[in-house]
């Protein structure tokens, strides 16, 4: 094999894995854009249908429906804040042993100041208490789940005025 | 006609208003940015004119104390007036609350590190508007204004008192001991640490009336608000340009955000720590170690049902990054209360603002906030940043006068 060949062949091998390293690492994370206090309009899952539908968000992914709403209403800077979180799983996914809550800016590199507790209140509802989102822009909210021996991250953007 | 007419008349005078005020506030009435007016007022766009509103209004709903159920009691104010200034409140007579927060200085001292009984190691903050802060000192060590006042009283560093000699002061002077009894309507706690919370939640009473009064940028912030030509083009344009480059490209409204110019939270700006060779001030990270170690934060027995105000206190977490950051200042009355930064050891408000403009990244942490660069502002931009700052100044605090108290036997 000319060395040609071979460097063809390593950049082809590097390619692939990269990308099955990001397909792996994207797999788990369901993205999707939302401003803060936006209706949910989702009329694909009825995940959390209790909770209040002006302020309810819901994130899919293939194993888990995760939908949660701010008890104060539309999260806003600056203003701590409590959610209610309920979890749907999805097929034959379990329900999570699990549940962590965290948000950070990416743009900024930084997290929040204060640590989230999260109390299970059974039935796959949640209530997590703490957050506060002390900066305008763009944050990521990020619920990480355990449910058959995987985890699971769920995000969604909060974009903050 | 007339219902018809009418309408169609008001929303002529409306949008003919509307322009007038784009163009005597220079602001771009599509939303779009737009070049400068020929009177050198900036024009704001949709977006900049959201962020500036977003400084109001001021003064916000009032707010209170945390923890202290006595804070909107005049008589307990009153009490707390009377202490601040007292001197008798050290055990040598020599120092009060006021030696180092002086109404002449915007409840600052004007000096670099206050000086105690020795020089201190920061720079007194001003007391103007902290009943609207979320955390108290440069470390945040406090999380109610009461709780604040508990450490100078104690420091063998400045008033160096002790609960036995607030217990004599107040029991032999006659009008500290109706002063007390009017406020707390209850005798002396037999509890040093009850009586020691009791006068710390008078001081915290007192403190939490300085809430000062609109400044320029508010008229002109309420003028874009309601649309008020003249009282919009009242505003100079130097402080305009100002405006627009604190919302835009300084992006300090990141952190001096709302109507206190503050979130309220903690940052490293590159300004060093070392309080002098070899020792170092940790900032938040310190602070936070001291307020779960505090026997008065508001998740003691001390506080009263502090609801929801209790919740930074149950949740703060402790980083890595906290060493060395100290808590964004407020803005109002910035001009009123140098020198700055925690050490104050910038002397002069333009210092700050060159700070700004020629940041050494290298001096932040590596493990911080991707936040701050060097703004690069030429002599005129700084003169500009600088009116506008000089505008969050209100012109009464600096003639704030005690009340008057009643007499008390």
């Amino acid at each position: 094999m000319t060395r040609a060949a071979v460097r063809a062949r390593r950049c082809a091998c590097l390619a692939v894995a990269a990308l099955a390293t990001l397909a792996f690492l994207s797999a788990p994370q369901a993205m999707a854009a939302a401003v803060a206090g936006t209706p949910a309009q989702d009329a694909r899952s009825d995940c959390g249908g209790m909770l209040d539908a002006k302020v309810r968000q819901v994130i899919r992914s293939t194993r888990h429906h995760l939908a949660y709403a701010p008890r104060q209403g539309p999260i806003v800077q600056g203003r701590p804040f409590s959610l209610d979180i309920v979890v749907c799983p999805q097929g034959s996914a379990s329900m999570p042993i699990a549940l962590r809550v965290q948000a950070d800016m990416p743009a900024h590199g930084h997290g929040m100041n204060y640590q989230p507790t999260v109390r299970s209140m059974g039935d796959g509802r949640y209530r997590a208490d703490g957050l506060m989102l002390h900066m305008a822009g763009r944050w990521r909210l990020q619920f990480e789940l355990s449910a058959d021996g995987r985890l699971e991250r769920l995000v969604q953007v909060v974009d903050l005025p | 006609v007339t219902a018809l007419a009418r309408r169609w008349w008001r929303g002529l005078c409306r949008g003919l208003a509307l322009v007038s005020l784009a163009s005597a506030a220079g602001v771009a009435a599509d939303g779009a940015t737009e070049v400068p007016t020929s009177d050198g007022r900036p024009t704001f766009s949709a977006e900049e004119r959201a962020r500036i509103l977003a400084h109001g209004p001021w003064p916000p709903p009032a707010a209170s104390d945390p923890g202290n159920r006595f804070a909107n009691r005049p008589d307990t104010i009153a009490l707390g007036q009377r202490l601040f200034f007292d001197q008798a409140l050290s055990p040598d007579g020599r120092l009060s609350c006021a030696s180092c927060h002086l109404p002449g200085h915007a409840f600052a001292d004007g000096r670099a590190r206050s000086q105690g009984r020795v020089t201190l190691e920061r720079n007194a903050p001003s007391l103007w508007n902290s009943v609207h802060e979320r955390w108290w000192g440069w470390d945040g060590a406090a999380d109610s204004l009461w709780s604040q006042a508990i450490r100078p009283l104690l420091d063998p560093r400045e008033l160096a008192s002790h609960p036995a000699h607030l217990r004599r002061l107040l029991q032999e002077q006659p009008e500290l001991r109706c002063r007390w009894q009017r406020s707390f309507g209850m005798p002396l706690p037999a509890d040093d640490a009850d009586l020691l919370v009791l006068v710390a939640k008078a001081l915290g009473a007192f403190v939490g009336t300085l809430v000062s009064q609109p400044t320029p940028f508010d008229q002109f912030r309420d003028a874009l608000a309601r649309q008020d030509v003249q009282a919009a083009a009242r505003y100079p344009a130097d402080a305009q340009r100002g405006l627009q480059l604190f919302i835009g490209r300084g992006r300090c409204q990141l952190c001096h955000a709302g109507p206190r110019f503050s979130h309220g939270e903690f940052g490293d700006i590159g300004a060093g720590f070392f309080v002098r060779p070899g020792v170092v001030d940790p900032g938040r990270h310190g602070g936070i170690l001291a307020l779960r170690a505090s026997a008065y934060n508001l998740l003691s027995p001390h506080a009263d049902a502090p609801g929801d105000a209790a919740v930074k206190t149950r949740h703060v977490q402790l980083q890595h990054r906290n060493f060395g950051e100290f808590k964004v200042p407020t803005l109002r009355n910035v001009a009123l209360s140098g020198p700055y930064l925690h050490d104050g050891r910038l002397a002069t408000l333009a210092e700050v603002v060159r700070h700004y403009s020629e940041l050494d990244l290298n001096r932040l942490h590596a493990d911080g906030e991707r936040l701050l660069e060097p703004l690069r502002l030429n002599p005129g931009e700084q003169q500009d940043l600088l009116a506008f700052l000089r505008s969050l100044s209100d012109p009464a605090a600096l003639r704030w006068q005690p009340k008057a108290l009643p007499a008390c036997r």
